[in-house]
């Protein structure tokens, strides 16, 4: 029962763990796009706003845990 | 009588309390920067200032990994990892150390303009000058964290000092998220 606890645990830990990296290869994916952006397309915001907004999502989502804000304890990592 | 259950039930409400005042501070903060970010489009419109694009660029990265490393040593505490828990720790301390200098020691210095020459110039120093202060007193914060980390202070039931850190580093990302395309990429170099 034990060791069943602790291999769930695990589970939960590596997956939060990957879940990290995969937001942290979106966010350098979209900082090296909005660095070509802003090197080729000078004077286009449009996008370059769109991008910020975006990165700025996931870290709130996936970093921040803004949804933790409407739960109740500590415990409810992902 | 107090119980178990009970002190729980407490620590859980208490925690949930100081959630809701970390998150208040976050969104009184995010005004300031707020304000600054819409100074430098009064002020400069579609031009921006003249700065090392490679720079720019590389402390963005190490910021952002910054984050990717405080959320990982958030999720180890709260999975009881205590070793992953501390090298995040230290490794977000290092990073932003890092961006700090980079931003700072490297940035201002090779500027190629000072302070109070020109709308540009004000403006840039402003936000970079309020965004470091941040990074600085975010790093003092980590690493009380740490210290108390490596006292065995924190659990994974109760470790929200640690959770408070980690928001206030992300917000940082997040005000840098706005203020590197509003600095080193939006517009034309203003002449």
């Amino acid at each position: 029962m034990e060791v069943k606890k602790e291999a769930k645990t695990n589970d939960k830990r590596t997956e939060a763990y990957r879940m990290g990296l995969v937001v942290l290869i979106l966010l350098a994916a979209l900082t090296i796009g909005e660095y070509f952006i802003g090197s080729i397309a000078v004077g286009w915001l449009a996008p370059l706003w769109g991008i910020a907004i975006l990165k700025a999502v996931l870290i709130m989502r996936d970093y921040m845990h803004f949804s933790r804000l409407f739960g109740e304890g500590e415990e409810e990592h992902s | 009588m107090t119980t178990q259950a009970d002190t729980g039930h407490n620590y859980r409400f208490k925690t949930a309390t100081n959630r809701l005042g970390l998150w208040l501070f976050i969104l009184s903060d995010a005004f300031l920067f707020g304000g600054l970010l819409v100074s430098r489009f009064y002020l400069l419109g579609k031009t921006r200032p003249e700065l090392i694009q490679l720079l720019g660029l590389a402390v963005t990265a190490i910021l952002l990994a910054s984050s990717f490393f405080m959320n990982r040593a958030e999720t180890a505490i709260a999975h009881g990892d205590r070793k992953t828990f501390l090298n995040g720790m230290l490794i977000t301390i290092v990073l932003g150390s890092l961006f700090v200098i980079g931003v700072v020691g490297f940035e201002w210095q090779l500027a190629p303009f000072s302070a109070g020459e020109n709308a540009a110039a004000s403006i840039f120093f402003t936000m970079t000058g309020f965004h470091a202060f941040h990074v600085i007193t975010g790093v003092i914060f980590l690493a009380i964290v740490y210290r108390n980390g490596r006292r065995g202070l924190y659990t994974p039931e109760r470790h929200f000092p640690v959770e408070a850190a980690a928001v206030y580093w992300h917000f940082v990302d997040v005000v840098w998220v706005f203020f590197y395309p509003a600095l080193y990429l939006m517009g034309t170099v203003a002449g």
